[in-house]
Order: structure tokens, then sequence, then C-alpha cells
């Protein structure tokens, strides 16, 4: 079967050859309206192909599917490799941007510019569905420079404004070093293990997995090199480096004082996609690390006492804990409405990052995989709810032509439609009972409390209790009279971004009802496959059969 | 024989890379310029790559090591396995070239944006335009 294969490698390369041929095709034509259908359909073809990466890999082979470029097997070439957590978020990533694109049809209908916007908006969809099926440590740093760079840009997309230069100065210098700390771990994990390929890396950073996995072993030991130096040392090192530059990437706490300058000042869908899905890549690539290659009882969990994988997963779990608290707490008293979001989206990912520090040793299997399927559950929801919210504001800001809440007193009134929608969001990102918001909460909450974690269950109910404030002042100020007379007659609602408003609002139903359905249990069965030791070998097992096949000519 | 002098080589290389990388990361964090940002960002991914260039060196450090690429023709298997015995490791310097690019990049445009932010502000010091 040549075909899955196919849907995996295509989507990001036809996304990155679409948005580099625009302006060369802009040269051509000039027309407005091309450059919006040129972008919507790329946009649904992605979603296509997301769509059926996310339909073979979970419900017909039900193992990792590898796609390899240009025709190199296996750790020699780069490989992609789609397991069920990846084809989850790959799926996310296309519906999310193809909603934002339609979106932008409407936003940016008086913006000059708009196939440079488009360009970069294809080429942030093309890094992010790169990070999340990658397989290969090296491409991960291709894929997240190219996210980067396009994020760079869009922050800077208003280039005559003086915040939004600035923010993307912030941005940008502070993410090239990142990044550059990035490729500096991805240099000491090949000198310390011969090998960039991220099952070749799984096999190698569990040398006890050697003797169940002795064709993939010795196929892979004829493959790749080994290093040298200390590899308890070596891999540390790395760690620190490529965690420093994920926990930038998702801004969480030390590295988070970007965020809350970059997100507001890019046009308000480009807000809308680096709030809902941007950061979150950062979290999926701690995920990739510290459980796909150095999971539980790998090189990095050994010894008495603490391992150092626990100590890493502990500063996880305190960063984000810290995270969760100060983003609510400097979320009450924001006045920007960008700016509230902004913060919002920090004790967001905060909650995301204490999911992803459950896996300590000695936590069950279960366990680990109930936080992990919590983590990509929030994922969703925030995802959903965050880009609801800052699509609504682009329409509060559109019509009263003000950031400041102050400014929005009573808007309710004039724009019911889309305030209801954004006090479901509201609700939803809370955690209200029948959304989707509940659900994600409730497993990151059960697992850190079944996992004797509870001192940080606690404090993710008080960081939700800390945000209701926050949400609770946007609500009422949108509810409570004075009418604004001056915009009355002036504003009305118009069809396509409440429709794409009102989309989102039954995504988020639709996430509720599904989890209430048995949703969860298929989370947790797709999050098994990256945190237990058979979902490993399943991993390495896929890479190497496929590379296998290649040479033998099948 | 070229064991000790090849060692001490490579010790006053890692000794300047560490050298280099504090030098930029303190470009990067004190220094106001935000021009001197952008020249400490530049060492910062020299310093990256030429780590890298080290780490696909042939270790622990014995024969001079050749650069890698086949000589000969036709690649028989003696001409193989004296390529194999004496070459460093290519795929860390096709990491380098890729970084390169990226790294070419990311410098045009954030010194892009550093002309941006002077016509806006008249000034490229991070500092007077906070205490305005």
């Amino acid at each position: 079967m040549i075909w899955p294969q196919v849907s995996i490698g295509i989507a990001p390369l036809l996304l990155t050859i679409a948005a580099f041929s625009l302006p060369l095709i802009s040269l051509v034509i000039k027309r407005r309206l091309f450059y919006h259908i040129y972008a919507l359909v790329f946009t649904i073809v992605a979603l296509l192909f997301a769509f059926v990466n996310f339909y073979l890999v979970n419900y017909v082979y039900g193992h990792p599917l590898v796609y390899l470029f240009g025709g190199w097997p296996g750790p020699l070439g780069i490989v992609y490799e789609i397991d069920g957590v990846s084809s989850v978020l790959g799926f996310l990533v296309a519906l999310d941007m193809l909603l934002v694109v339609i979106y932008s049809w409407w936003y940016m209908k008086n913006e000059d510019g708009v196939e440079w916007y488009y360009t970069l908006i294809l080429l942030i969809e093309t890094g992010m569905l790169g990070i999340v099926y990658t397989g290969d440590i090296f491409n991960l740093f291709v894929m997240i420079e190219v996210l980067a760079i396009s994020a760079y840009g869009l922050v800077a997309f208003y280039r005559s404004k003086r915040e939004a230069i600035e923010a993307a100065i912030k941005y940008s210098i502070v993410g090239a070093t990142a990044t550059t700390m990035y490729f500096l771990s991805v240099v000491f994990i090949y000198g310390t293990y011969g090998t960039v390929n991220m099952a070749d890396l799984a096999l190698k950073a569990r040398p006890w997995l050697t003797s169940t996995l002795t064709t993939a072993y010795s196929f892979l030991s004829n493959m790749s090199g080994v290093g040298y130096g200390n590899v308890f040392i070596a891999s540390a090192i790395a760690l620190a480096l490529a965690l420093w530059a994920f926990t930038f990437k998702s801004a969480v706490f030390p590295n988070h004082f970007w965020l809350p300058d970059a997100h507001p000042e890019a046009p308000t869908p480009v807000s809308a996609a680096l709030s809902g899905l941007v950061v979150k890549m950062g979290a999926y690539a701690t995920l990739r690390f510290m459980y796909t290659i150095f999971g539980s009882n790998s090189t990095l969990d050994i010894g008495g006492g603490m391992s150092l994988r626990d100590a890493i997963l502990l500063i996880i779990l305190i960063l984000g804990a810290v995270s969760a608290i100060l983003g609510a707490l400097v979320m009450i008293i924001q006045d920007d409405i960008k700016r509230l979001l902004a913060y919002s989206t920090i004790a967001h990912l905060g909650i995301i990052f204490m999911g992803l520090g459950v896996g300590l040793r000695g936590v069950s299997t279960a366990l680990t995989s109930m936080a992990i399927a919590g983590v990509v559950l929030h994922t969703i929801n925030h995802s959903f709810g965050k880009t609801l919210l800052f699509m609504a504001s682009g329409l509060y800001i559109k019509a009263t032509g003000t950031r400041s809440i102050n400014f929005m007193k009573g808007l309710g009134k004039i724009m019911p439609v889309t305030t209801a929608l954004v006090i479901l969001g509201l609700l939803h990102l809370l955690g209200v009972p029948p959304l989707g918001g509940f659900f994600s909460k409730l497993l990151i909450y059960n697992a850190l409390i079944n996992s004797g974690l509870a001192i940080f269950a606690l404090i993710l109910i008080l960081s939700t209790a800390i945000s209701i404030l926050g949400y609770m002042k946007l609500i009422v100020t949108l509810l409570v009279p004075p009418r604004p007379v001056e915009f009355l007659g002036k504003i009305r609602e118009e069809t396509l971004p409440v429709s794409v408003l009102s989309v989102l609002a039954g995504l988020i139903i639709l996430v509720g009802i599904l989890s209430m359905i048995g949703g969860i249990d298929v989370l947790e069965h797709i999050a098994s496959g990256t945190t237990s030791a058979n979902g490993i070998i399943d991993y390495i097992n896929a890479m190497v059969q496929t590379s296998m096949k290649l040479i033998g000519g099948g | 024989m070229v064991n000790e002098y090849a060692l001490f080589a490579a010790y006053v290389v890692v000794l300047s890379l560490y050298v280099n990388l504090g030098i930029a990361l303190y470009g990067i964090f004190a220094r106001p310029s935000l021009v001197k940002k952008l020249i400490a960002i530049t060492i910062l991914s020299d310093t990256a790559n030429a780590f890298a260039i080290l780490v696909g060196y042939r270790w622990p450090i014995g024969k001079l090591p050749k650069p890698p690429v086949i000589t000969e023709l036709p690649v028989t298997r003696k001409v193989l396995e004296t390529y194999t015995s004496t070459a460093v490791d290519p795929l860390p310097q096709a990491l380098v070239l890729t970084a390169v690019v990226i790294g070419l990049a990311v410098t045009l445009f954030i010194a892009f944006i550093i002309i941006q932010y002077y016509r806006l502000y008249g000034t490229v010091n991070i500092h007077k335009v906070r205490r305005r």
C-alpha cells in the first residue's frame, strides 16, 4: 500500500510549495479574491490529508505510520512518523487553520499585503504539521524554525506600528536564541547516540529493549553509528537546552515575557492561530522528548532515589504551576481585551505542562496515559476556545476601534450573537461541566491527585478560581449597561465571522458531548500509544519495518 | 604521534567555544543596542555550528582525518574501507549547512526589523526607548 504513506509526507510539502508560489503568482494575478480562494483551497486539501492520516492511524492500522522522504531508509533519511497523538494534533491544526483562513477572508478585506499574509499563514501551517508529523529531531528543528520565522513575520505584519515592531523584536531575538539552543541540543544528542531519528533514539535510550527487539536492534546498529562520551551527562545537557527552547515556544513561566506583547500585536486571525495552536507545539515537542525518547525506564530514569527524569518532570510541574497561577493573576488586571486573552493562554499552557509532568517514576502507565489524554484534550479545548475568543475580540475591536475593555461596555446589547458565543467560550475555558473544557481539566486533575501530586491538583483548581475573576470581568462588562449610544445603528454583526464563531462553538459543544459518550476512553487509548512500553515498541517497529521493506524492494 | 597536538587543539577549540557562548549570551541579554544583539545572535549560531563540526570529527582523536569526499574512481571495496576509516562524519556538516541557511533567514528578518525599529523610534538602543 503506497497511499497512506504519501498522505503523511505530502501535506507539509504541498503547503510549502503553495506558500512559496503565492508571491510569484501575485506578480501576475492581483485579485484579492484569488488569494483568499488560493489559501482556502490549500488549507482544505491539508485538512483532507490530515483527516486521512487521523483515520488511517487510529481506525485502519492501529499502529504508527511512516513516510520515508526521498526513498532513504530508516535513520539515514528524514522520517515522518505519525502515532495516535500526532494524528489527533495534526487534524486539530488543519481544522483550526481552515477556520482561521475563512475568518481572514472577512478580517483582511481592507488590508494591504494579503498575498504576504497568506504566504506566512500557509508557512505557519506547514511548520505545525511538520512538527507534529516528524520523526526526526533535526527535522523538528527545521520545522520549529519555519514556524518561528513565519510567526515573527506575522507579529510584525503591521510594520508601521511601533508596538508591533517592538513585540516582534522581543519575540524574534530571544526566539532565535532559543532555537539555536535547541540546535545545540540536537548536536549533543547526535554526538552521544549517533542518530537523530526519534525511533532509533527511543531504542538507544532504552538498553533493556534491545533483547526484545532483536530485529530492530540489529537493523538499527547497521544503519546508524554509535556515539561517545558520557551518555548520562550529555543527555542531561541536551534535555536542559531543548526544554529551555520548548518552554520558550510554549511561553511557560520564566520564558513567558514575549507572549503578552507578541500575540495581541499580530492581526487578530493570527493571534487566534498563535494562541490556539503555535504555543502548543512546544508542549508537543516536550511530550516527544520526555515520553517517546526519554520515557520511563530510559537511560535517564536509572539509579536509586530521584532519577534525573523525575527531577526534570518535577521542574516541568513546578514551572507549569507557576505559570498557571501567574497567568491567571496577571489576567485579572488587564484592560486590553487581547492582552487578557494572551495571559489566559499562559495560564492554560501552565495547566498543560502540569499534565505533562505526571509521568514520574512509580506512577502507573494508566495514570500517565490519563494525564497525556488530558493534555491532548486540553490542547484541543483550549485551541477551539481561544480561537473563538480571539476571533470574537476581533469583531469587538473592529466595531469599537479600540482594544480597551472599558469601551466595550454594554456591547452585548448590540452584538447579541457574538456575545452569547463569547460567554460560551469563556465558560468552556473556565471548565463548566457540559462543555469540553471541564473534561480535560478533570482528567488532568484526576491524574495529578491519583499520582500523589495533590498540591499541583490544588494549584489547578486555584488557577481556575483566580481566572474566574478575569473572565467574569469581561462577561460583566459586555452585558452591563450603559448602552453605548454612539455605536447604535453603526454596528451590525456580519454573517461570515459570526458563522465561523458558531462553527467553533459547535465544536466546543461537540467535544463536550464526545467526552461524555466515551471519547475520553478513546483518547486514553491513543495516549497510551505514547506512554506505554508497548506503544514505544510499536513506534520503533513501525519505522524499522517500513525501512526494511524499502530495502527489500517492498 | 599526532595525538597530543590534536588533543591540545581540540581542548583549545572547546575552550574558545565556551568563551564564544558566554560572549554571545552576554551580548543578547545585557547589551542595549539591537545591532549588537544581532551580532551576538550570529556569534551564537556560529558557535553552535562550529560545535556540530567538532562533534562530527573523528573521536577519539587518532590519525588526522580527511574530508568526507571520495576522490578515487572506480569505487572499490578498498577505497570505501580507507574512506570510512579516515573521513569525518558528513552528517553534522549537512546539519550545519541546513542550520546556516535557516540562520541566514532569521538574521535577515531581524536585520529588517531593526531597520524598521530605527525608522519608527530613531534609535536602536532599547533603553532609550523605554525611558521615553
